[in-house]
């Protein structure tokens, strides 16, 4: 009976844990490995991108997603949980644009998006979120980068790492990552963290890189200054960098 | 009548070198009655943005605490102060929602933005923004206002210069519009201070705090 | 309040209503709303169309905005014009370019004019005419040029050429003796010009400056004021007052920067 805690994700265990969200973080621990840098000028997530079959067509699969443009995210756990809180992080940012005609910043997309895991948590019916998130953008602040886990708890890191290969990938930032970096080299960084455990051939087809910021601000034609946009990287952009790499 | 001349009111807003201005009348009335001649219509939002409104009172008052509730959990939840763009599209959505029912004020909102630079506008009931660089009017004394505005507003008029005519465009309009004026006061608004001045306009000489004899007699400037 | 944005709080709020018909029963009449009496047209030419709009808002017979911005975003190959009540056409239009933005983001494709126009259509059906939007849309998708106009009440029109607002019997005027197919893009943008001018000069609703914007493939180019023909002439002298004009009861200054003496920056001691 040790596990009769575990059933009802609304009940405590006698020893103070909610089981079902360590179950879910064990989810995301099995998941495919993401990493994020912020860095001096931008951000950049990327992710390994992994099929269980070579028969599926892997041009289709999209693990970084655009939020609003100034914010993108990246998961590891379940893709159809991901999919769930992209969908009502780009809805909440567009309700923010309808009240204050503006992108929100990224700390308040990432406290919307964490207070809908957080209430998987404490609500009937449901279970928690099977994914960790990493949140990138850019704001009036600066880059900043996030990381988001199944109970709603929420983190800003300078470089991390969640998914299979999170505890090699920190140890391996913790190394590599300086504050001076600029974008380009913490694109190159974030692709050798995952090399590092990364199983068979490293492609442009298997992995996605998203970034923000790098560079000038965009102006608009009357020279005003416009925020940064996240992008994904294009297949060819990715080649060039691992070309770079190898 | 109209419910927006059941009380009077006169707000205006203008944009000056490195400053902005707002002016309102301070006169309450219940129609043709005044029952007030020191009422507030414009409010501070944060350090360097006011809000002034004109319309119907009741919704004066209740508009001005929901938008000081507003900005409040703004404030604690973006742990910023807002910005009088973001303010003015706030206020605009709020009125929007009551499309089909509205608050019948008419709101002008003055401020310096984070780099210092002057913003004004204006709303309808409905929350439609009237962003302008020159001056924004609202109240029932408006068309004596735009009158006055298109003559006397000049482009990079410094503080001092921009409360005169600030003034005197608001105490000539409200001169010739029975429901609003009975005092008047201007905020000047730049990136150091922010200078609230009381005019003497054509009241009572009772409400006059510079003047010593008590006796209530109709005087003119 | 929730802690989180509403996101099905998309309505309207009725709260009110009862109380403004009760102050409305009363005898008192409810304030105009800002009305862009407005000359809207919209035309295509041989490699995409041409959106144009004056510049005026009126508040009965004031103007309250003699600069105001009429050709709205949709999307970034799409834009739209808007007459009638000019929050409904503001509030309307941002709404259905951020459902626009979301739709693109879930299917990773161009947003298509059909599917604006979709969505314009029966969200002013469903108001039954009440929100007051009178629009052009125009925009260049994977399927070529489109240019529709949507009725208040939501009905459309698909037509090679079209003018909305109440200078839209001016703007007309000028379409039916000169529009042809496959015009040259200046061309396009002359006839344009000269339509809402047609408007601004004959029609009392419409005035100030002319607003246009070329879409084409790939491109769009919106040329804010392309057409200022009602300058004003230069004050000749100036109104300033001297300082000290107005007459003060009482100054009060709030000071946001404190300006400290030298001791503060004194690291010295």
């Amino acid at each position: 009976m040790s596990d009769r805690y575990s059933f009802s994700l609304t009940t405590f265990s006698p020893s103070g844990k909610l089981l079902q969200i360590e179950h879910a973080l064990n989810a995301v621990g099995q998941g495919v490995t993401s990493v994020g840098i912020k860095a001096s000028n931008g951000a950049v997530i990327a992710t390994e991108k992994k099929s269980t079959s070579p028969l599926v067509d892997t041009s289709t699969l999209e693990k970084i997603s655009m939020i609003c443009s100034s914010v993108g995210l990246v998961y590891s756990g379940m893709g159809p949980d991901a999919r769930v809180l992209v969908n009502k992080g780009r809805k909440s940012a567009q309700a923010y644009r309808r009240v204050y005609n503006e992108d929100p910043p990224v700390s308040i997309l990432v406290k919307e998006i964490a207070s809908v895991m957080q209430e998987f948590t404490q609500s009937g019916g449901v279970r928690p979120f099977g994914v960790s998130l990493l949140v990138a953008g850019f704001d009036d602040k600066g880059p900043s980068l996030y990381q988001v886990d199944p109970s709603g708890s929420y983190f800003a890191w300078k470089a991390t790492a969640i998914g299979k290969n999170m505890i090699n990938s920190k140890t391996f930032l913790e190394k590599r990552f300086n504050e001076e970096m600029e974008l380009e080299d913490a694109v190159h960084t974030a692709i050798l963290t995952l090399k590092e455990g990364f199983e068979g051939q490293m492609t442009e087809d298997t992995i996605e890189i998203g970034i923000i910021g790098g560079g000038s601000p965009p102006t608009t034609a009357t020279g005003e200054p416009l925020p940064f946009a996240f992008k994904k990287l294009t297949p060819s952009e990715i080649k060039d960098y691992l070309s770079n790499i190898a | 009548m109209s419910i927006m001349e059941y009380n009077g009111a006169a707000v205006v807003a203008m944009v000056g070198k490195n400053c902005v201005a707002i002016a309102s009348d301070t006169r309450l009335g219940q129609q043709a009655m005044t029952i007030d001649t020191n009422f507030q219509k414009v409010f501070p939002v944060t350090d360097k943005t006011m809000i002034g409104m004109a319309g119907l009172a009741t919704d004066v008052l209740t508009l001005r605490d929901r938008f000081r509730y507003k900005v409040n959990m703004y404030k604690l939840k973006e742990e910023r102060t807002i910005e009088p763009q973001t303010f003015a599209h706030m206020v605009s959505a709020a009125l929007y929602e009551k499309r089909f029912g509205p608050y019948f004020i008419e709101p002008v909102i003055a401020g310096m933005d984070k780099r210092n630079q002057p913003f004004i506008c204006s709303m309808d009931t409905i929350g439609c923004i009237n962003f302008a660089k020159d001056f924004v009017v609202a109240g029932n004394a408006g068309g004596g206002l735009y009158g006055m505005c298109e003559s006397l507003w000049e482009p990079d008029l410094e503080p001092e210069d921009l409360f005169e005519t600030i003034s005197q465009a608001l105490l000539n309009a409200v001169d010739r519009n029975a429901l609003s004026g009975w005092g008047a006061v201007v905020h000047i608004i730049t990136p150091d201070q922010v200078i609230t001045r009381q005019l003497k306009s054509r009241m009572l000489d009772w409400a006059d705090p510079t003047v010593k004899d008590k006796a209530v007699r109709y005087t003119r400037l | 309040m929730d802690a989180r944005i509403d996101l099905n709080n998309i309505g309207f709020d009725f709260d009110l209503t009862k109380r403004n018909a009760g102050l409305e029963a009363n005898g008192a009449t409810a304030p105009k709303a800002t009305k862009t009496g407005t000359t809207i047209v919209g035309l295509l030419f041989k490699d995409g169309l041409v959106l144009g709009a004056d510049t005026r808002a009126t508040e009965g017979p004031i103007v309250a905005d003699k600069n105001c911005e009429k050709i709205h975003y949709i999307a970034p190959n799409m834009y739209c014009c808007g007459a009638g009540t000019a929050a409904d056409t503001e509030f309307t239009t941002n709404m259905i370019s951020s459902q626009m933005e979301l739709h693109r983001m879930s299917t990773g494709r161009e947003s298509r004019v059909v599917t604006a126009m979709t969505l314009l259509k029966q969200y002013l059906f469903r108001h039954q005419g009440h929100i007051s939007a009178a629009l052009v849309l125009g925009g260049f998708d994977v399927t070529g040029p489109h240019l529709y106009t949507i009725y208040p009440h939501g009905s459309t029109d698909k037509l090679p050429y079209v003018t909305m607002g109440s200078g839209s019997l001016a703007a007309m005027s000028i379409f039916e003796s000169r529009w042809r197919s496959d015009m040259e893009r200046q061309e396009a943008i002359d006839l344009v010009k000269d339509a809402i001018e047609a408007g601004i000069f004959n029609d009392l609703g419409s005035g100030s400056n002319v607003d246009v914007c070329v879409i084409e493939k790939g491109k769009v180019d919106y040329l804010r004021n392309y057409a200022r023909p009602n300058e004003r002439a230069q004050k000749e002298q100036s109104y300033k007052f001297p300082r000290g004009t107005t007459a003060v009861l009482k100054t009060s200054i709030r000071d946001l920067v404190q300006v400290t003496e030298d001791t503060a920056m004194d690291i010295s001691t």
